[in-house]
């Protein structure tokens, strides 16, 4: 492979990899704090990119029992631009943030609260994906949408450079979801690091009931903490639903299995592990070669059936302690 | 043991129907997909079906007694398809089925029909080997053997130094895999190379590796074969990473749903069509100007095929009604009646004039060859190119 060739793989892995990374990072979140994987997180994924798309087209089309109705008199306000278009992602991310909480208060509370096993309610969190799954397809159908291509204003679909004799050519939308995916994980890795949010948060996911002893309200975290889930999802759905369209109510299966193997290879709980696993699966998936480019989904799964059995916690993961 | 008595059961439950008379209206099943990937055909297909059963109902049904359209969504995939398939033949015991939507579904679903002895009209299933699978299995889609080469002859015309081809095609799809096949065949028949071979899922939605393979090919030409939601996200691709060629769809992309995922970079798309509104016959001009009152768009291919397979239906019903009324057949014996009819008969359909061979497959006298021209970013239309 020439370096040409190698800097456009790097440049498609980087993209499609931070989407990976902040859409697991989610799964992540939940875990670290209740010890359980949220199945609902690949359903929260394709409302935040409904959300967003509806925002922006300012009208429910389709087959659906919402079809045409219409948000806005006119066009939407949240369409032409940059800026608009940044609000739009921002609500669809916060409203599918707020679909997680209520996920969390109908299908995690109520089996914490009667000490139900963990594997209950990851048994009621597929539930709760699957009927949010087809309630989408009852309100707009089943129909690809696909965001305007001026949505963001008069962008160039996509920018080129030399490197030798090859010409380095990525789409604008990739730049962005890298973008902004980088800007999520700074903000992120602020907020839990460093704010008495996070600090709290980390509390809770250490030992919840000492963190209820030191006056910290737990069941509010996790409140927060699935909604910080959701917000990630819901963003991470907005991105991908701009560079490939909203593929359907299906559109978050495949990216629900692959932020699991993301946060398996990166490290069980591990929020850097999270990120890297994205980043590694991404950049996987962009160097398997072309003839072979089919398979790529089997690339996640195969490349962490490797990695765990080398390394069982995950790259980043710590080694659960046997206490005896 | 327990296979016989399971097997027994399975028998009767597919055989009863055959005590029985039929009932009125006369239930023809739409067995296709609504949901799924593939409901972008699906829903064409629901509405062209839906106009059959208005039109034919508002003129009288079946010699008066109107027909009656049961859907079972059939999803996108081979149990979809069978699931659908068993509900229309023992629940709803209908006189035969317009379905399903994909080659792949067909595959699995039809030979369900074909042991309960029910007609089937394949109406998008242009994989080769369809009528094959059985004598109740016959389709009103033109194989894809006969589309596919025209529209490559067509891209030769606009652009005669075409030498180098790239191949796309989706290979979890039974119909992309076959068409790929016949595309290859027709370039290396040409004298033309073929460059690049790449291969996607229907559910992929990323595809800079192929599309970068490809721009490295230096092709002069991009052949896909895919459904029209993966379809167009490869063509989008294409456009965006820099392809300036021209690129041939294959059945797939005969859907105007293609416009919404491609937008402006699905203009100049050459695509083999079975059907065009622009095709003459009274027939057709009547369900365009039906279609286009209903819907406020011109009918896609996808619709006019199962128009046409409702209507082949009921006219090869009409046919037996004359001889001895619908109400008083057995439902069993209706329904092989209705098989041989269906490929006795001679149709005036909005595809043009359609009969069956012994074997059910579909002789059709017209083909098209379309290129899209965008007017905006949603809006579009496949234009008739000679």
């Amino acid at each position: 492979m020439d370096f040409g060739a190698f800097i456009q793989n790097l440049l498609n892995g980087l993209a499609i990899g931070s989407v990976y990374a902040i859409f697991a990072l989610g799964y992540t979140l939940v875990f670290s704090i209740l010890g359980i994987i949220n199945f609902a997180q690949g359903a929260v994924f394709t409302l935040g990119a409904y959300f967003t798309y509806t925002l922006v087209v300012g009208q429910f089309g389709g087959t659906g029992l919402l079809a045409g109705l219409t948000l806005f008199s006119g066009t939407s306000p949240f369409s032409g631009n940059p800026w608009s278009f940044g609000l739009a992602t921002l609500i669809g991310a916060v409203l599918a943030g707020v679909v997680a909480v209520i996920v969390e208060r109908l299908a995690f509370r109520p089996m914490r609260s009667r000490g139900a096993d963990p594997l209950l309610a990851l048994v009621s969190s597929l539930g709760v994906s699957l009927v949010i799954v087809n309630l989408i397809q009852l309100l707009v159908g089943a129909e690809i949408y696909t965001f305007p291509a001026d949505a963001y204003g008069q962008v160039r679909p996509a920018l080129s450079f030399q490197i030798g004799d090859r010409t380095v050519v990525i789409r604008t939308v990739q730049i962005i979801i890298f973008a902004v995916s980088l800007v999520m994980l700074l903000i992120l890795g602020y907020v839990i690091g460093r704010t008495k949010v996070g600090k709290a948060l980390r509390a809770v996911a250490e030992n919840p009931g000492t963190a209820s002893l030191l006056g910290i309200s737990v069941d509010r975290f996790v409140l927060i903490t699935f909604f910080l889930s959701g917000f990630l999802g819901g963003l991470a759905g907005t991105l991908v639903g701009t560079a490939f369209g909203v593929a359907g109510p299906y559109f978050g299966i495949t990216y629900g299995l692959k932020g699991l193997a993301v946060i398996v290879l990166g490290g069980l709980g591990s929020i850097p592990g999270a990120v890297l696993g994205g980043l590694v699966i991404g950049l996987a998936e962009a160097f398997v070669p072309a003839d072979y480019s089919a398979y790529k989904d089997a690339v996640a799964f195969a490349l962490l059936f490797v990695i765990l059995l080398v390394r069982p916690q995950g790259l980043l993961g710590k080694a659960a302690i046997q206490k005896v | 043991m327990k296979r016989v008595v399971l097997g027994s059961l399975i028998g009767a439950a597919l055989g009863a129907a055959s005590a029985q008379k039929v009932e009125t209206p006369i239930a023809i099943g739409i067995a296709v997909a609504q949901t799924s990937n593939v409901a972008l055909f699906g829903q064409e297909q629901v509405a062209g079906a839906k106009l059959a059963e208005k039109l034919i109902n508002a003129r009288g049904g079946i010699g008066g007694t109107p027909i009656r359209l049961v859907y079972q969504d059939a999803g996108g995939d081979e149990n979809g398809a069978i699931n659908a398939f068993q509900n229309l033949i023992t629940k709803e015991r209908v006189v035969g089925i317009v379905g399903p939507t994909l080659s792949q579904q067909a595959f699995a679903a039809d030979p369900i029909a074909e042991r309960a002895k029910i007609p089937v009209l394949g109406p998008s299933n242009t994989a080769k080997g369809i009528p094959q699978i059985g004598n109740y299995i016959a389709r009103v889609s033109a194989p894809v053997t006969v589309i596919a080469p025209a529209a490559l002859k067509q891209a030769l015309k606009i652009d005669p130094k075409i030498k180098r081809v790239a191949v796309m095609y989706a290979q979890n799809d039974a119909f992309s895999v076959s068409e790929t096949g016949i595309f290859q065949d027709t370039i290396k028949a040409q004298g033309l190379t073929v460059a690049t071979v790449q291969k996607s899922q229907t559910t992929d939605t990323d595809f800079t590796t192929q599309v970068t393979a490809v721009l490295n090919a230096k092709v002069d030409l991009v052949v896909i074969s895919a459904l029209a939601a993966d379809g167009g996200n490869i063509i989008k691709q294409l456009r965006q990473l820099g392809y300036k060629g021209l690129i041939v769809g294959g059945n797939g992309f005969n859907t105007t749903n293609l416009f919404a995922v491609c937008q402006k970079d699905c203009d100049g798309l050459l695509v083999a069509q079975a059907y065009s509104p622009l095709q003459s016959s009274a027939t057709n001009q009547v369900f365009v100007k039906e279609y286009r009152a209903l819907y406020k768009k011109d009918p896609p291919q996808f619709a006019a095929q199962a128009y046409a397979g409702v209507q082949v239906f009921a006219d090869a019903l009409r046919v037996i009604d004359r001889k001895k009324k619908l109400a008083q057949w057995d439902l069993g014996d209706l329904r092989t009646e209705l098989n041989k009819q269906i490929l006795a008969g001679k149709y005036n359909t909005p595809l043009g004039e359609l009969r069956f061979d012994k074997e059910g497959e579909v002789n059709q006298k017209e083909f098209f060859v379309a290129q899209v021209k965008m007017k905006d970013a949603k809006n579009g239309s496949f234009v008739f190119v000679k």
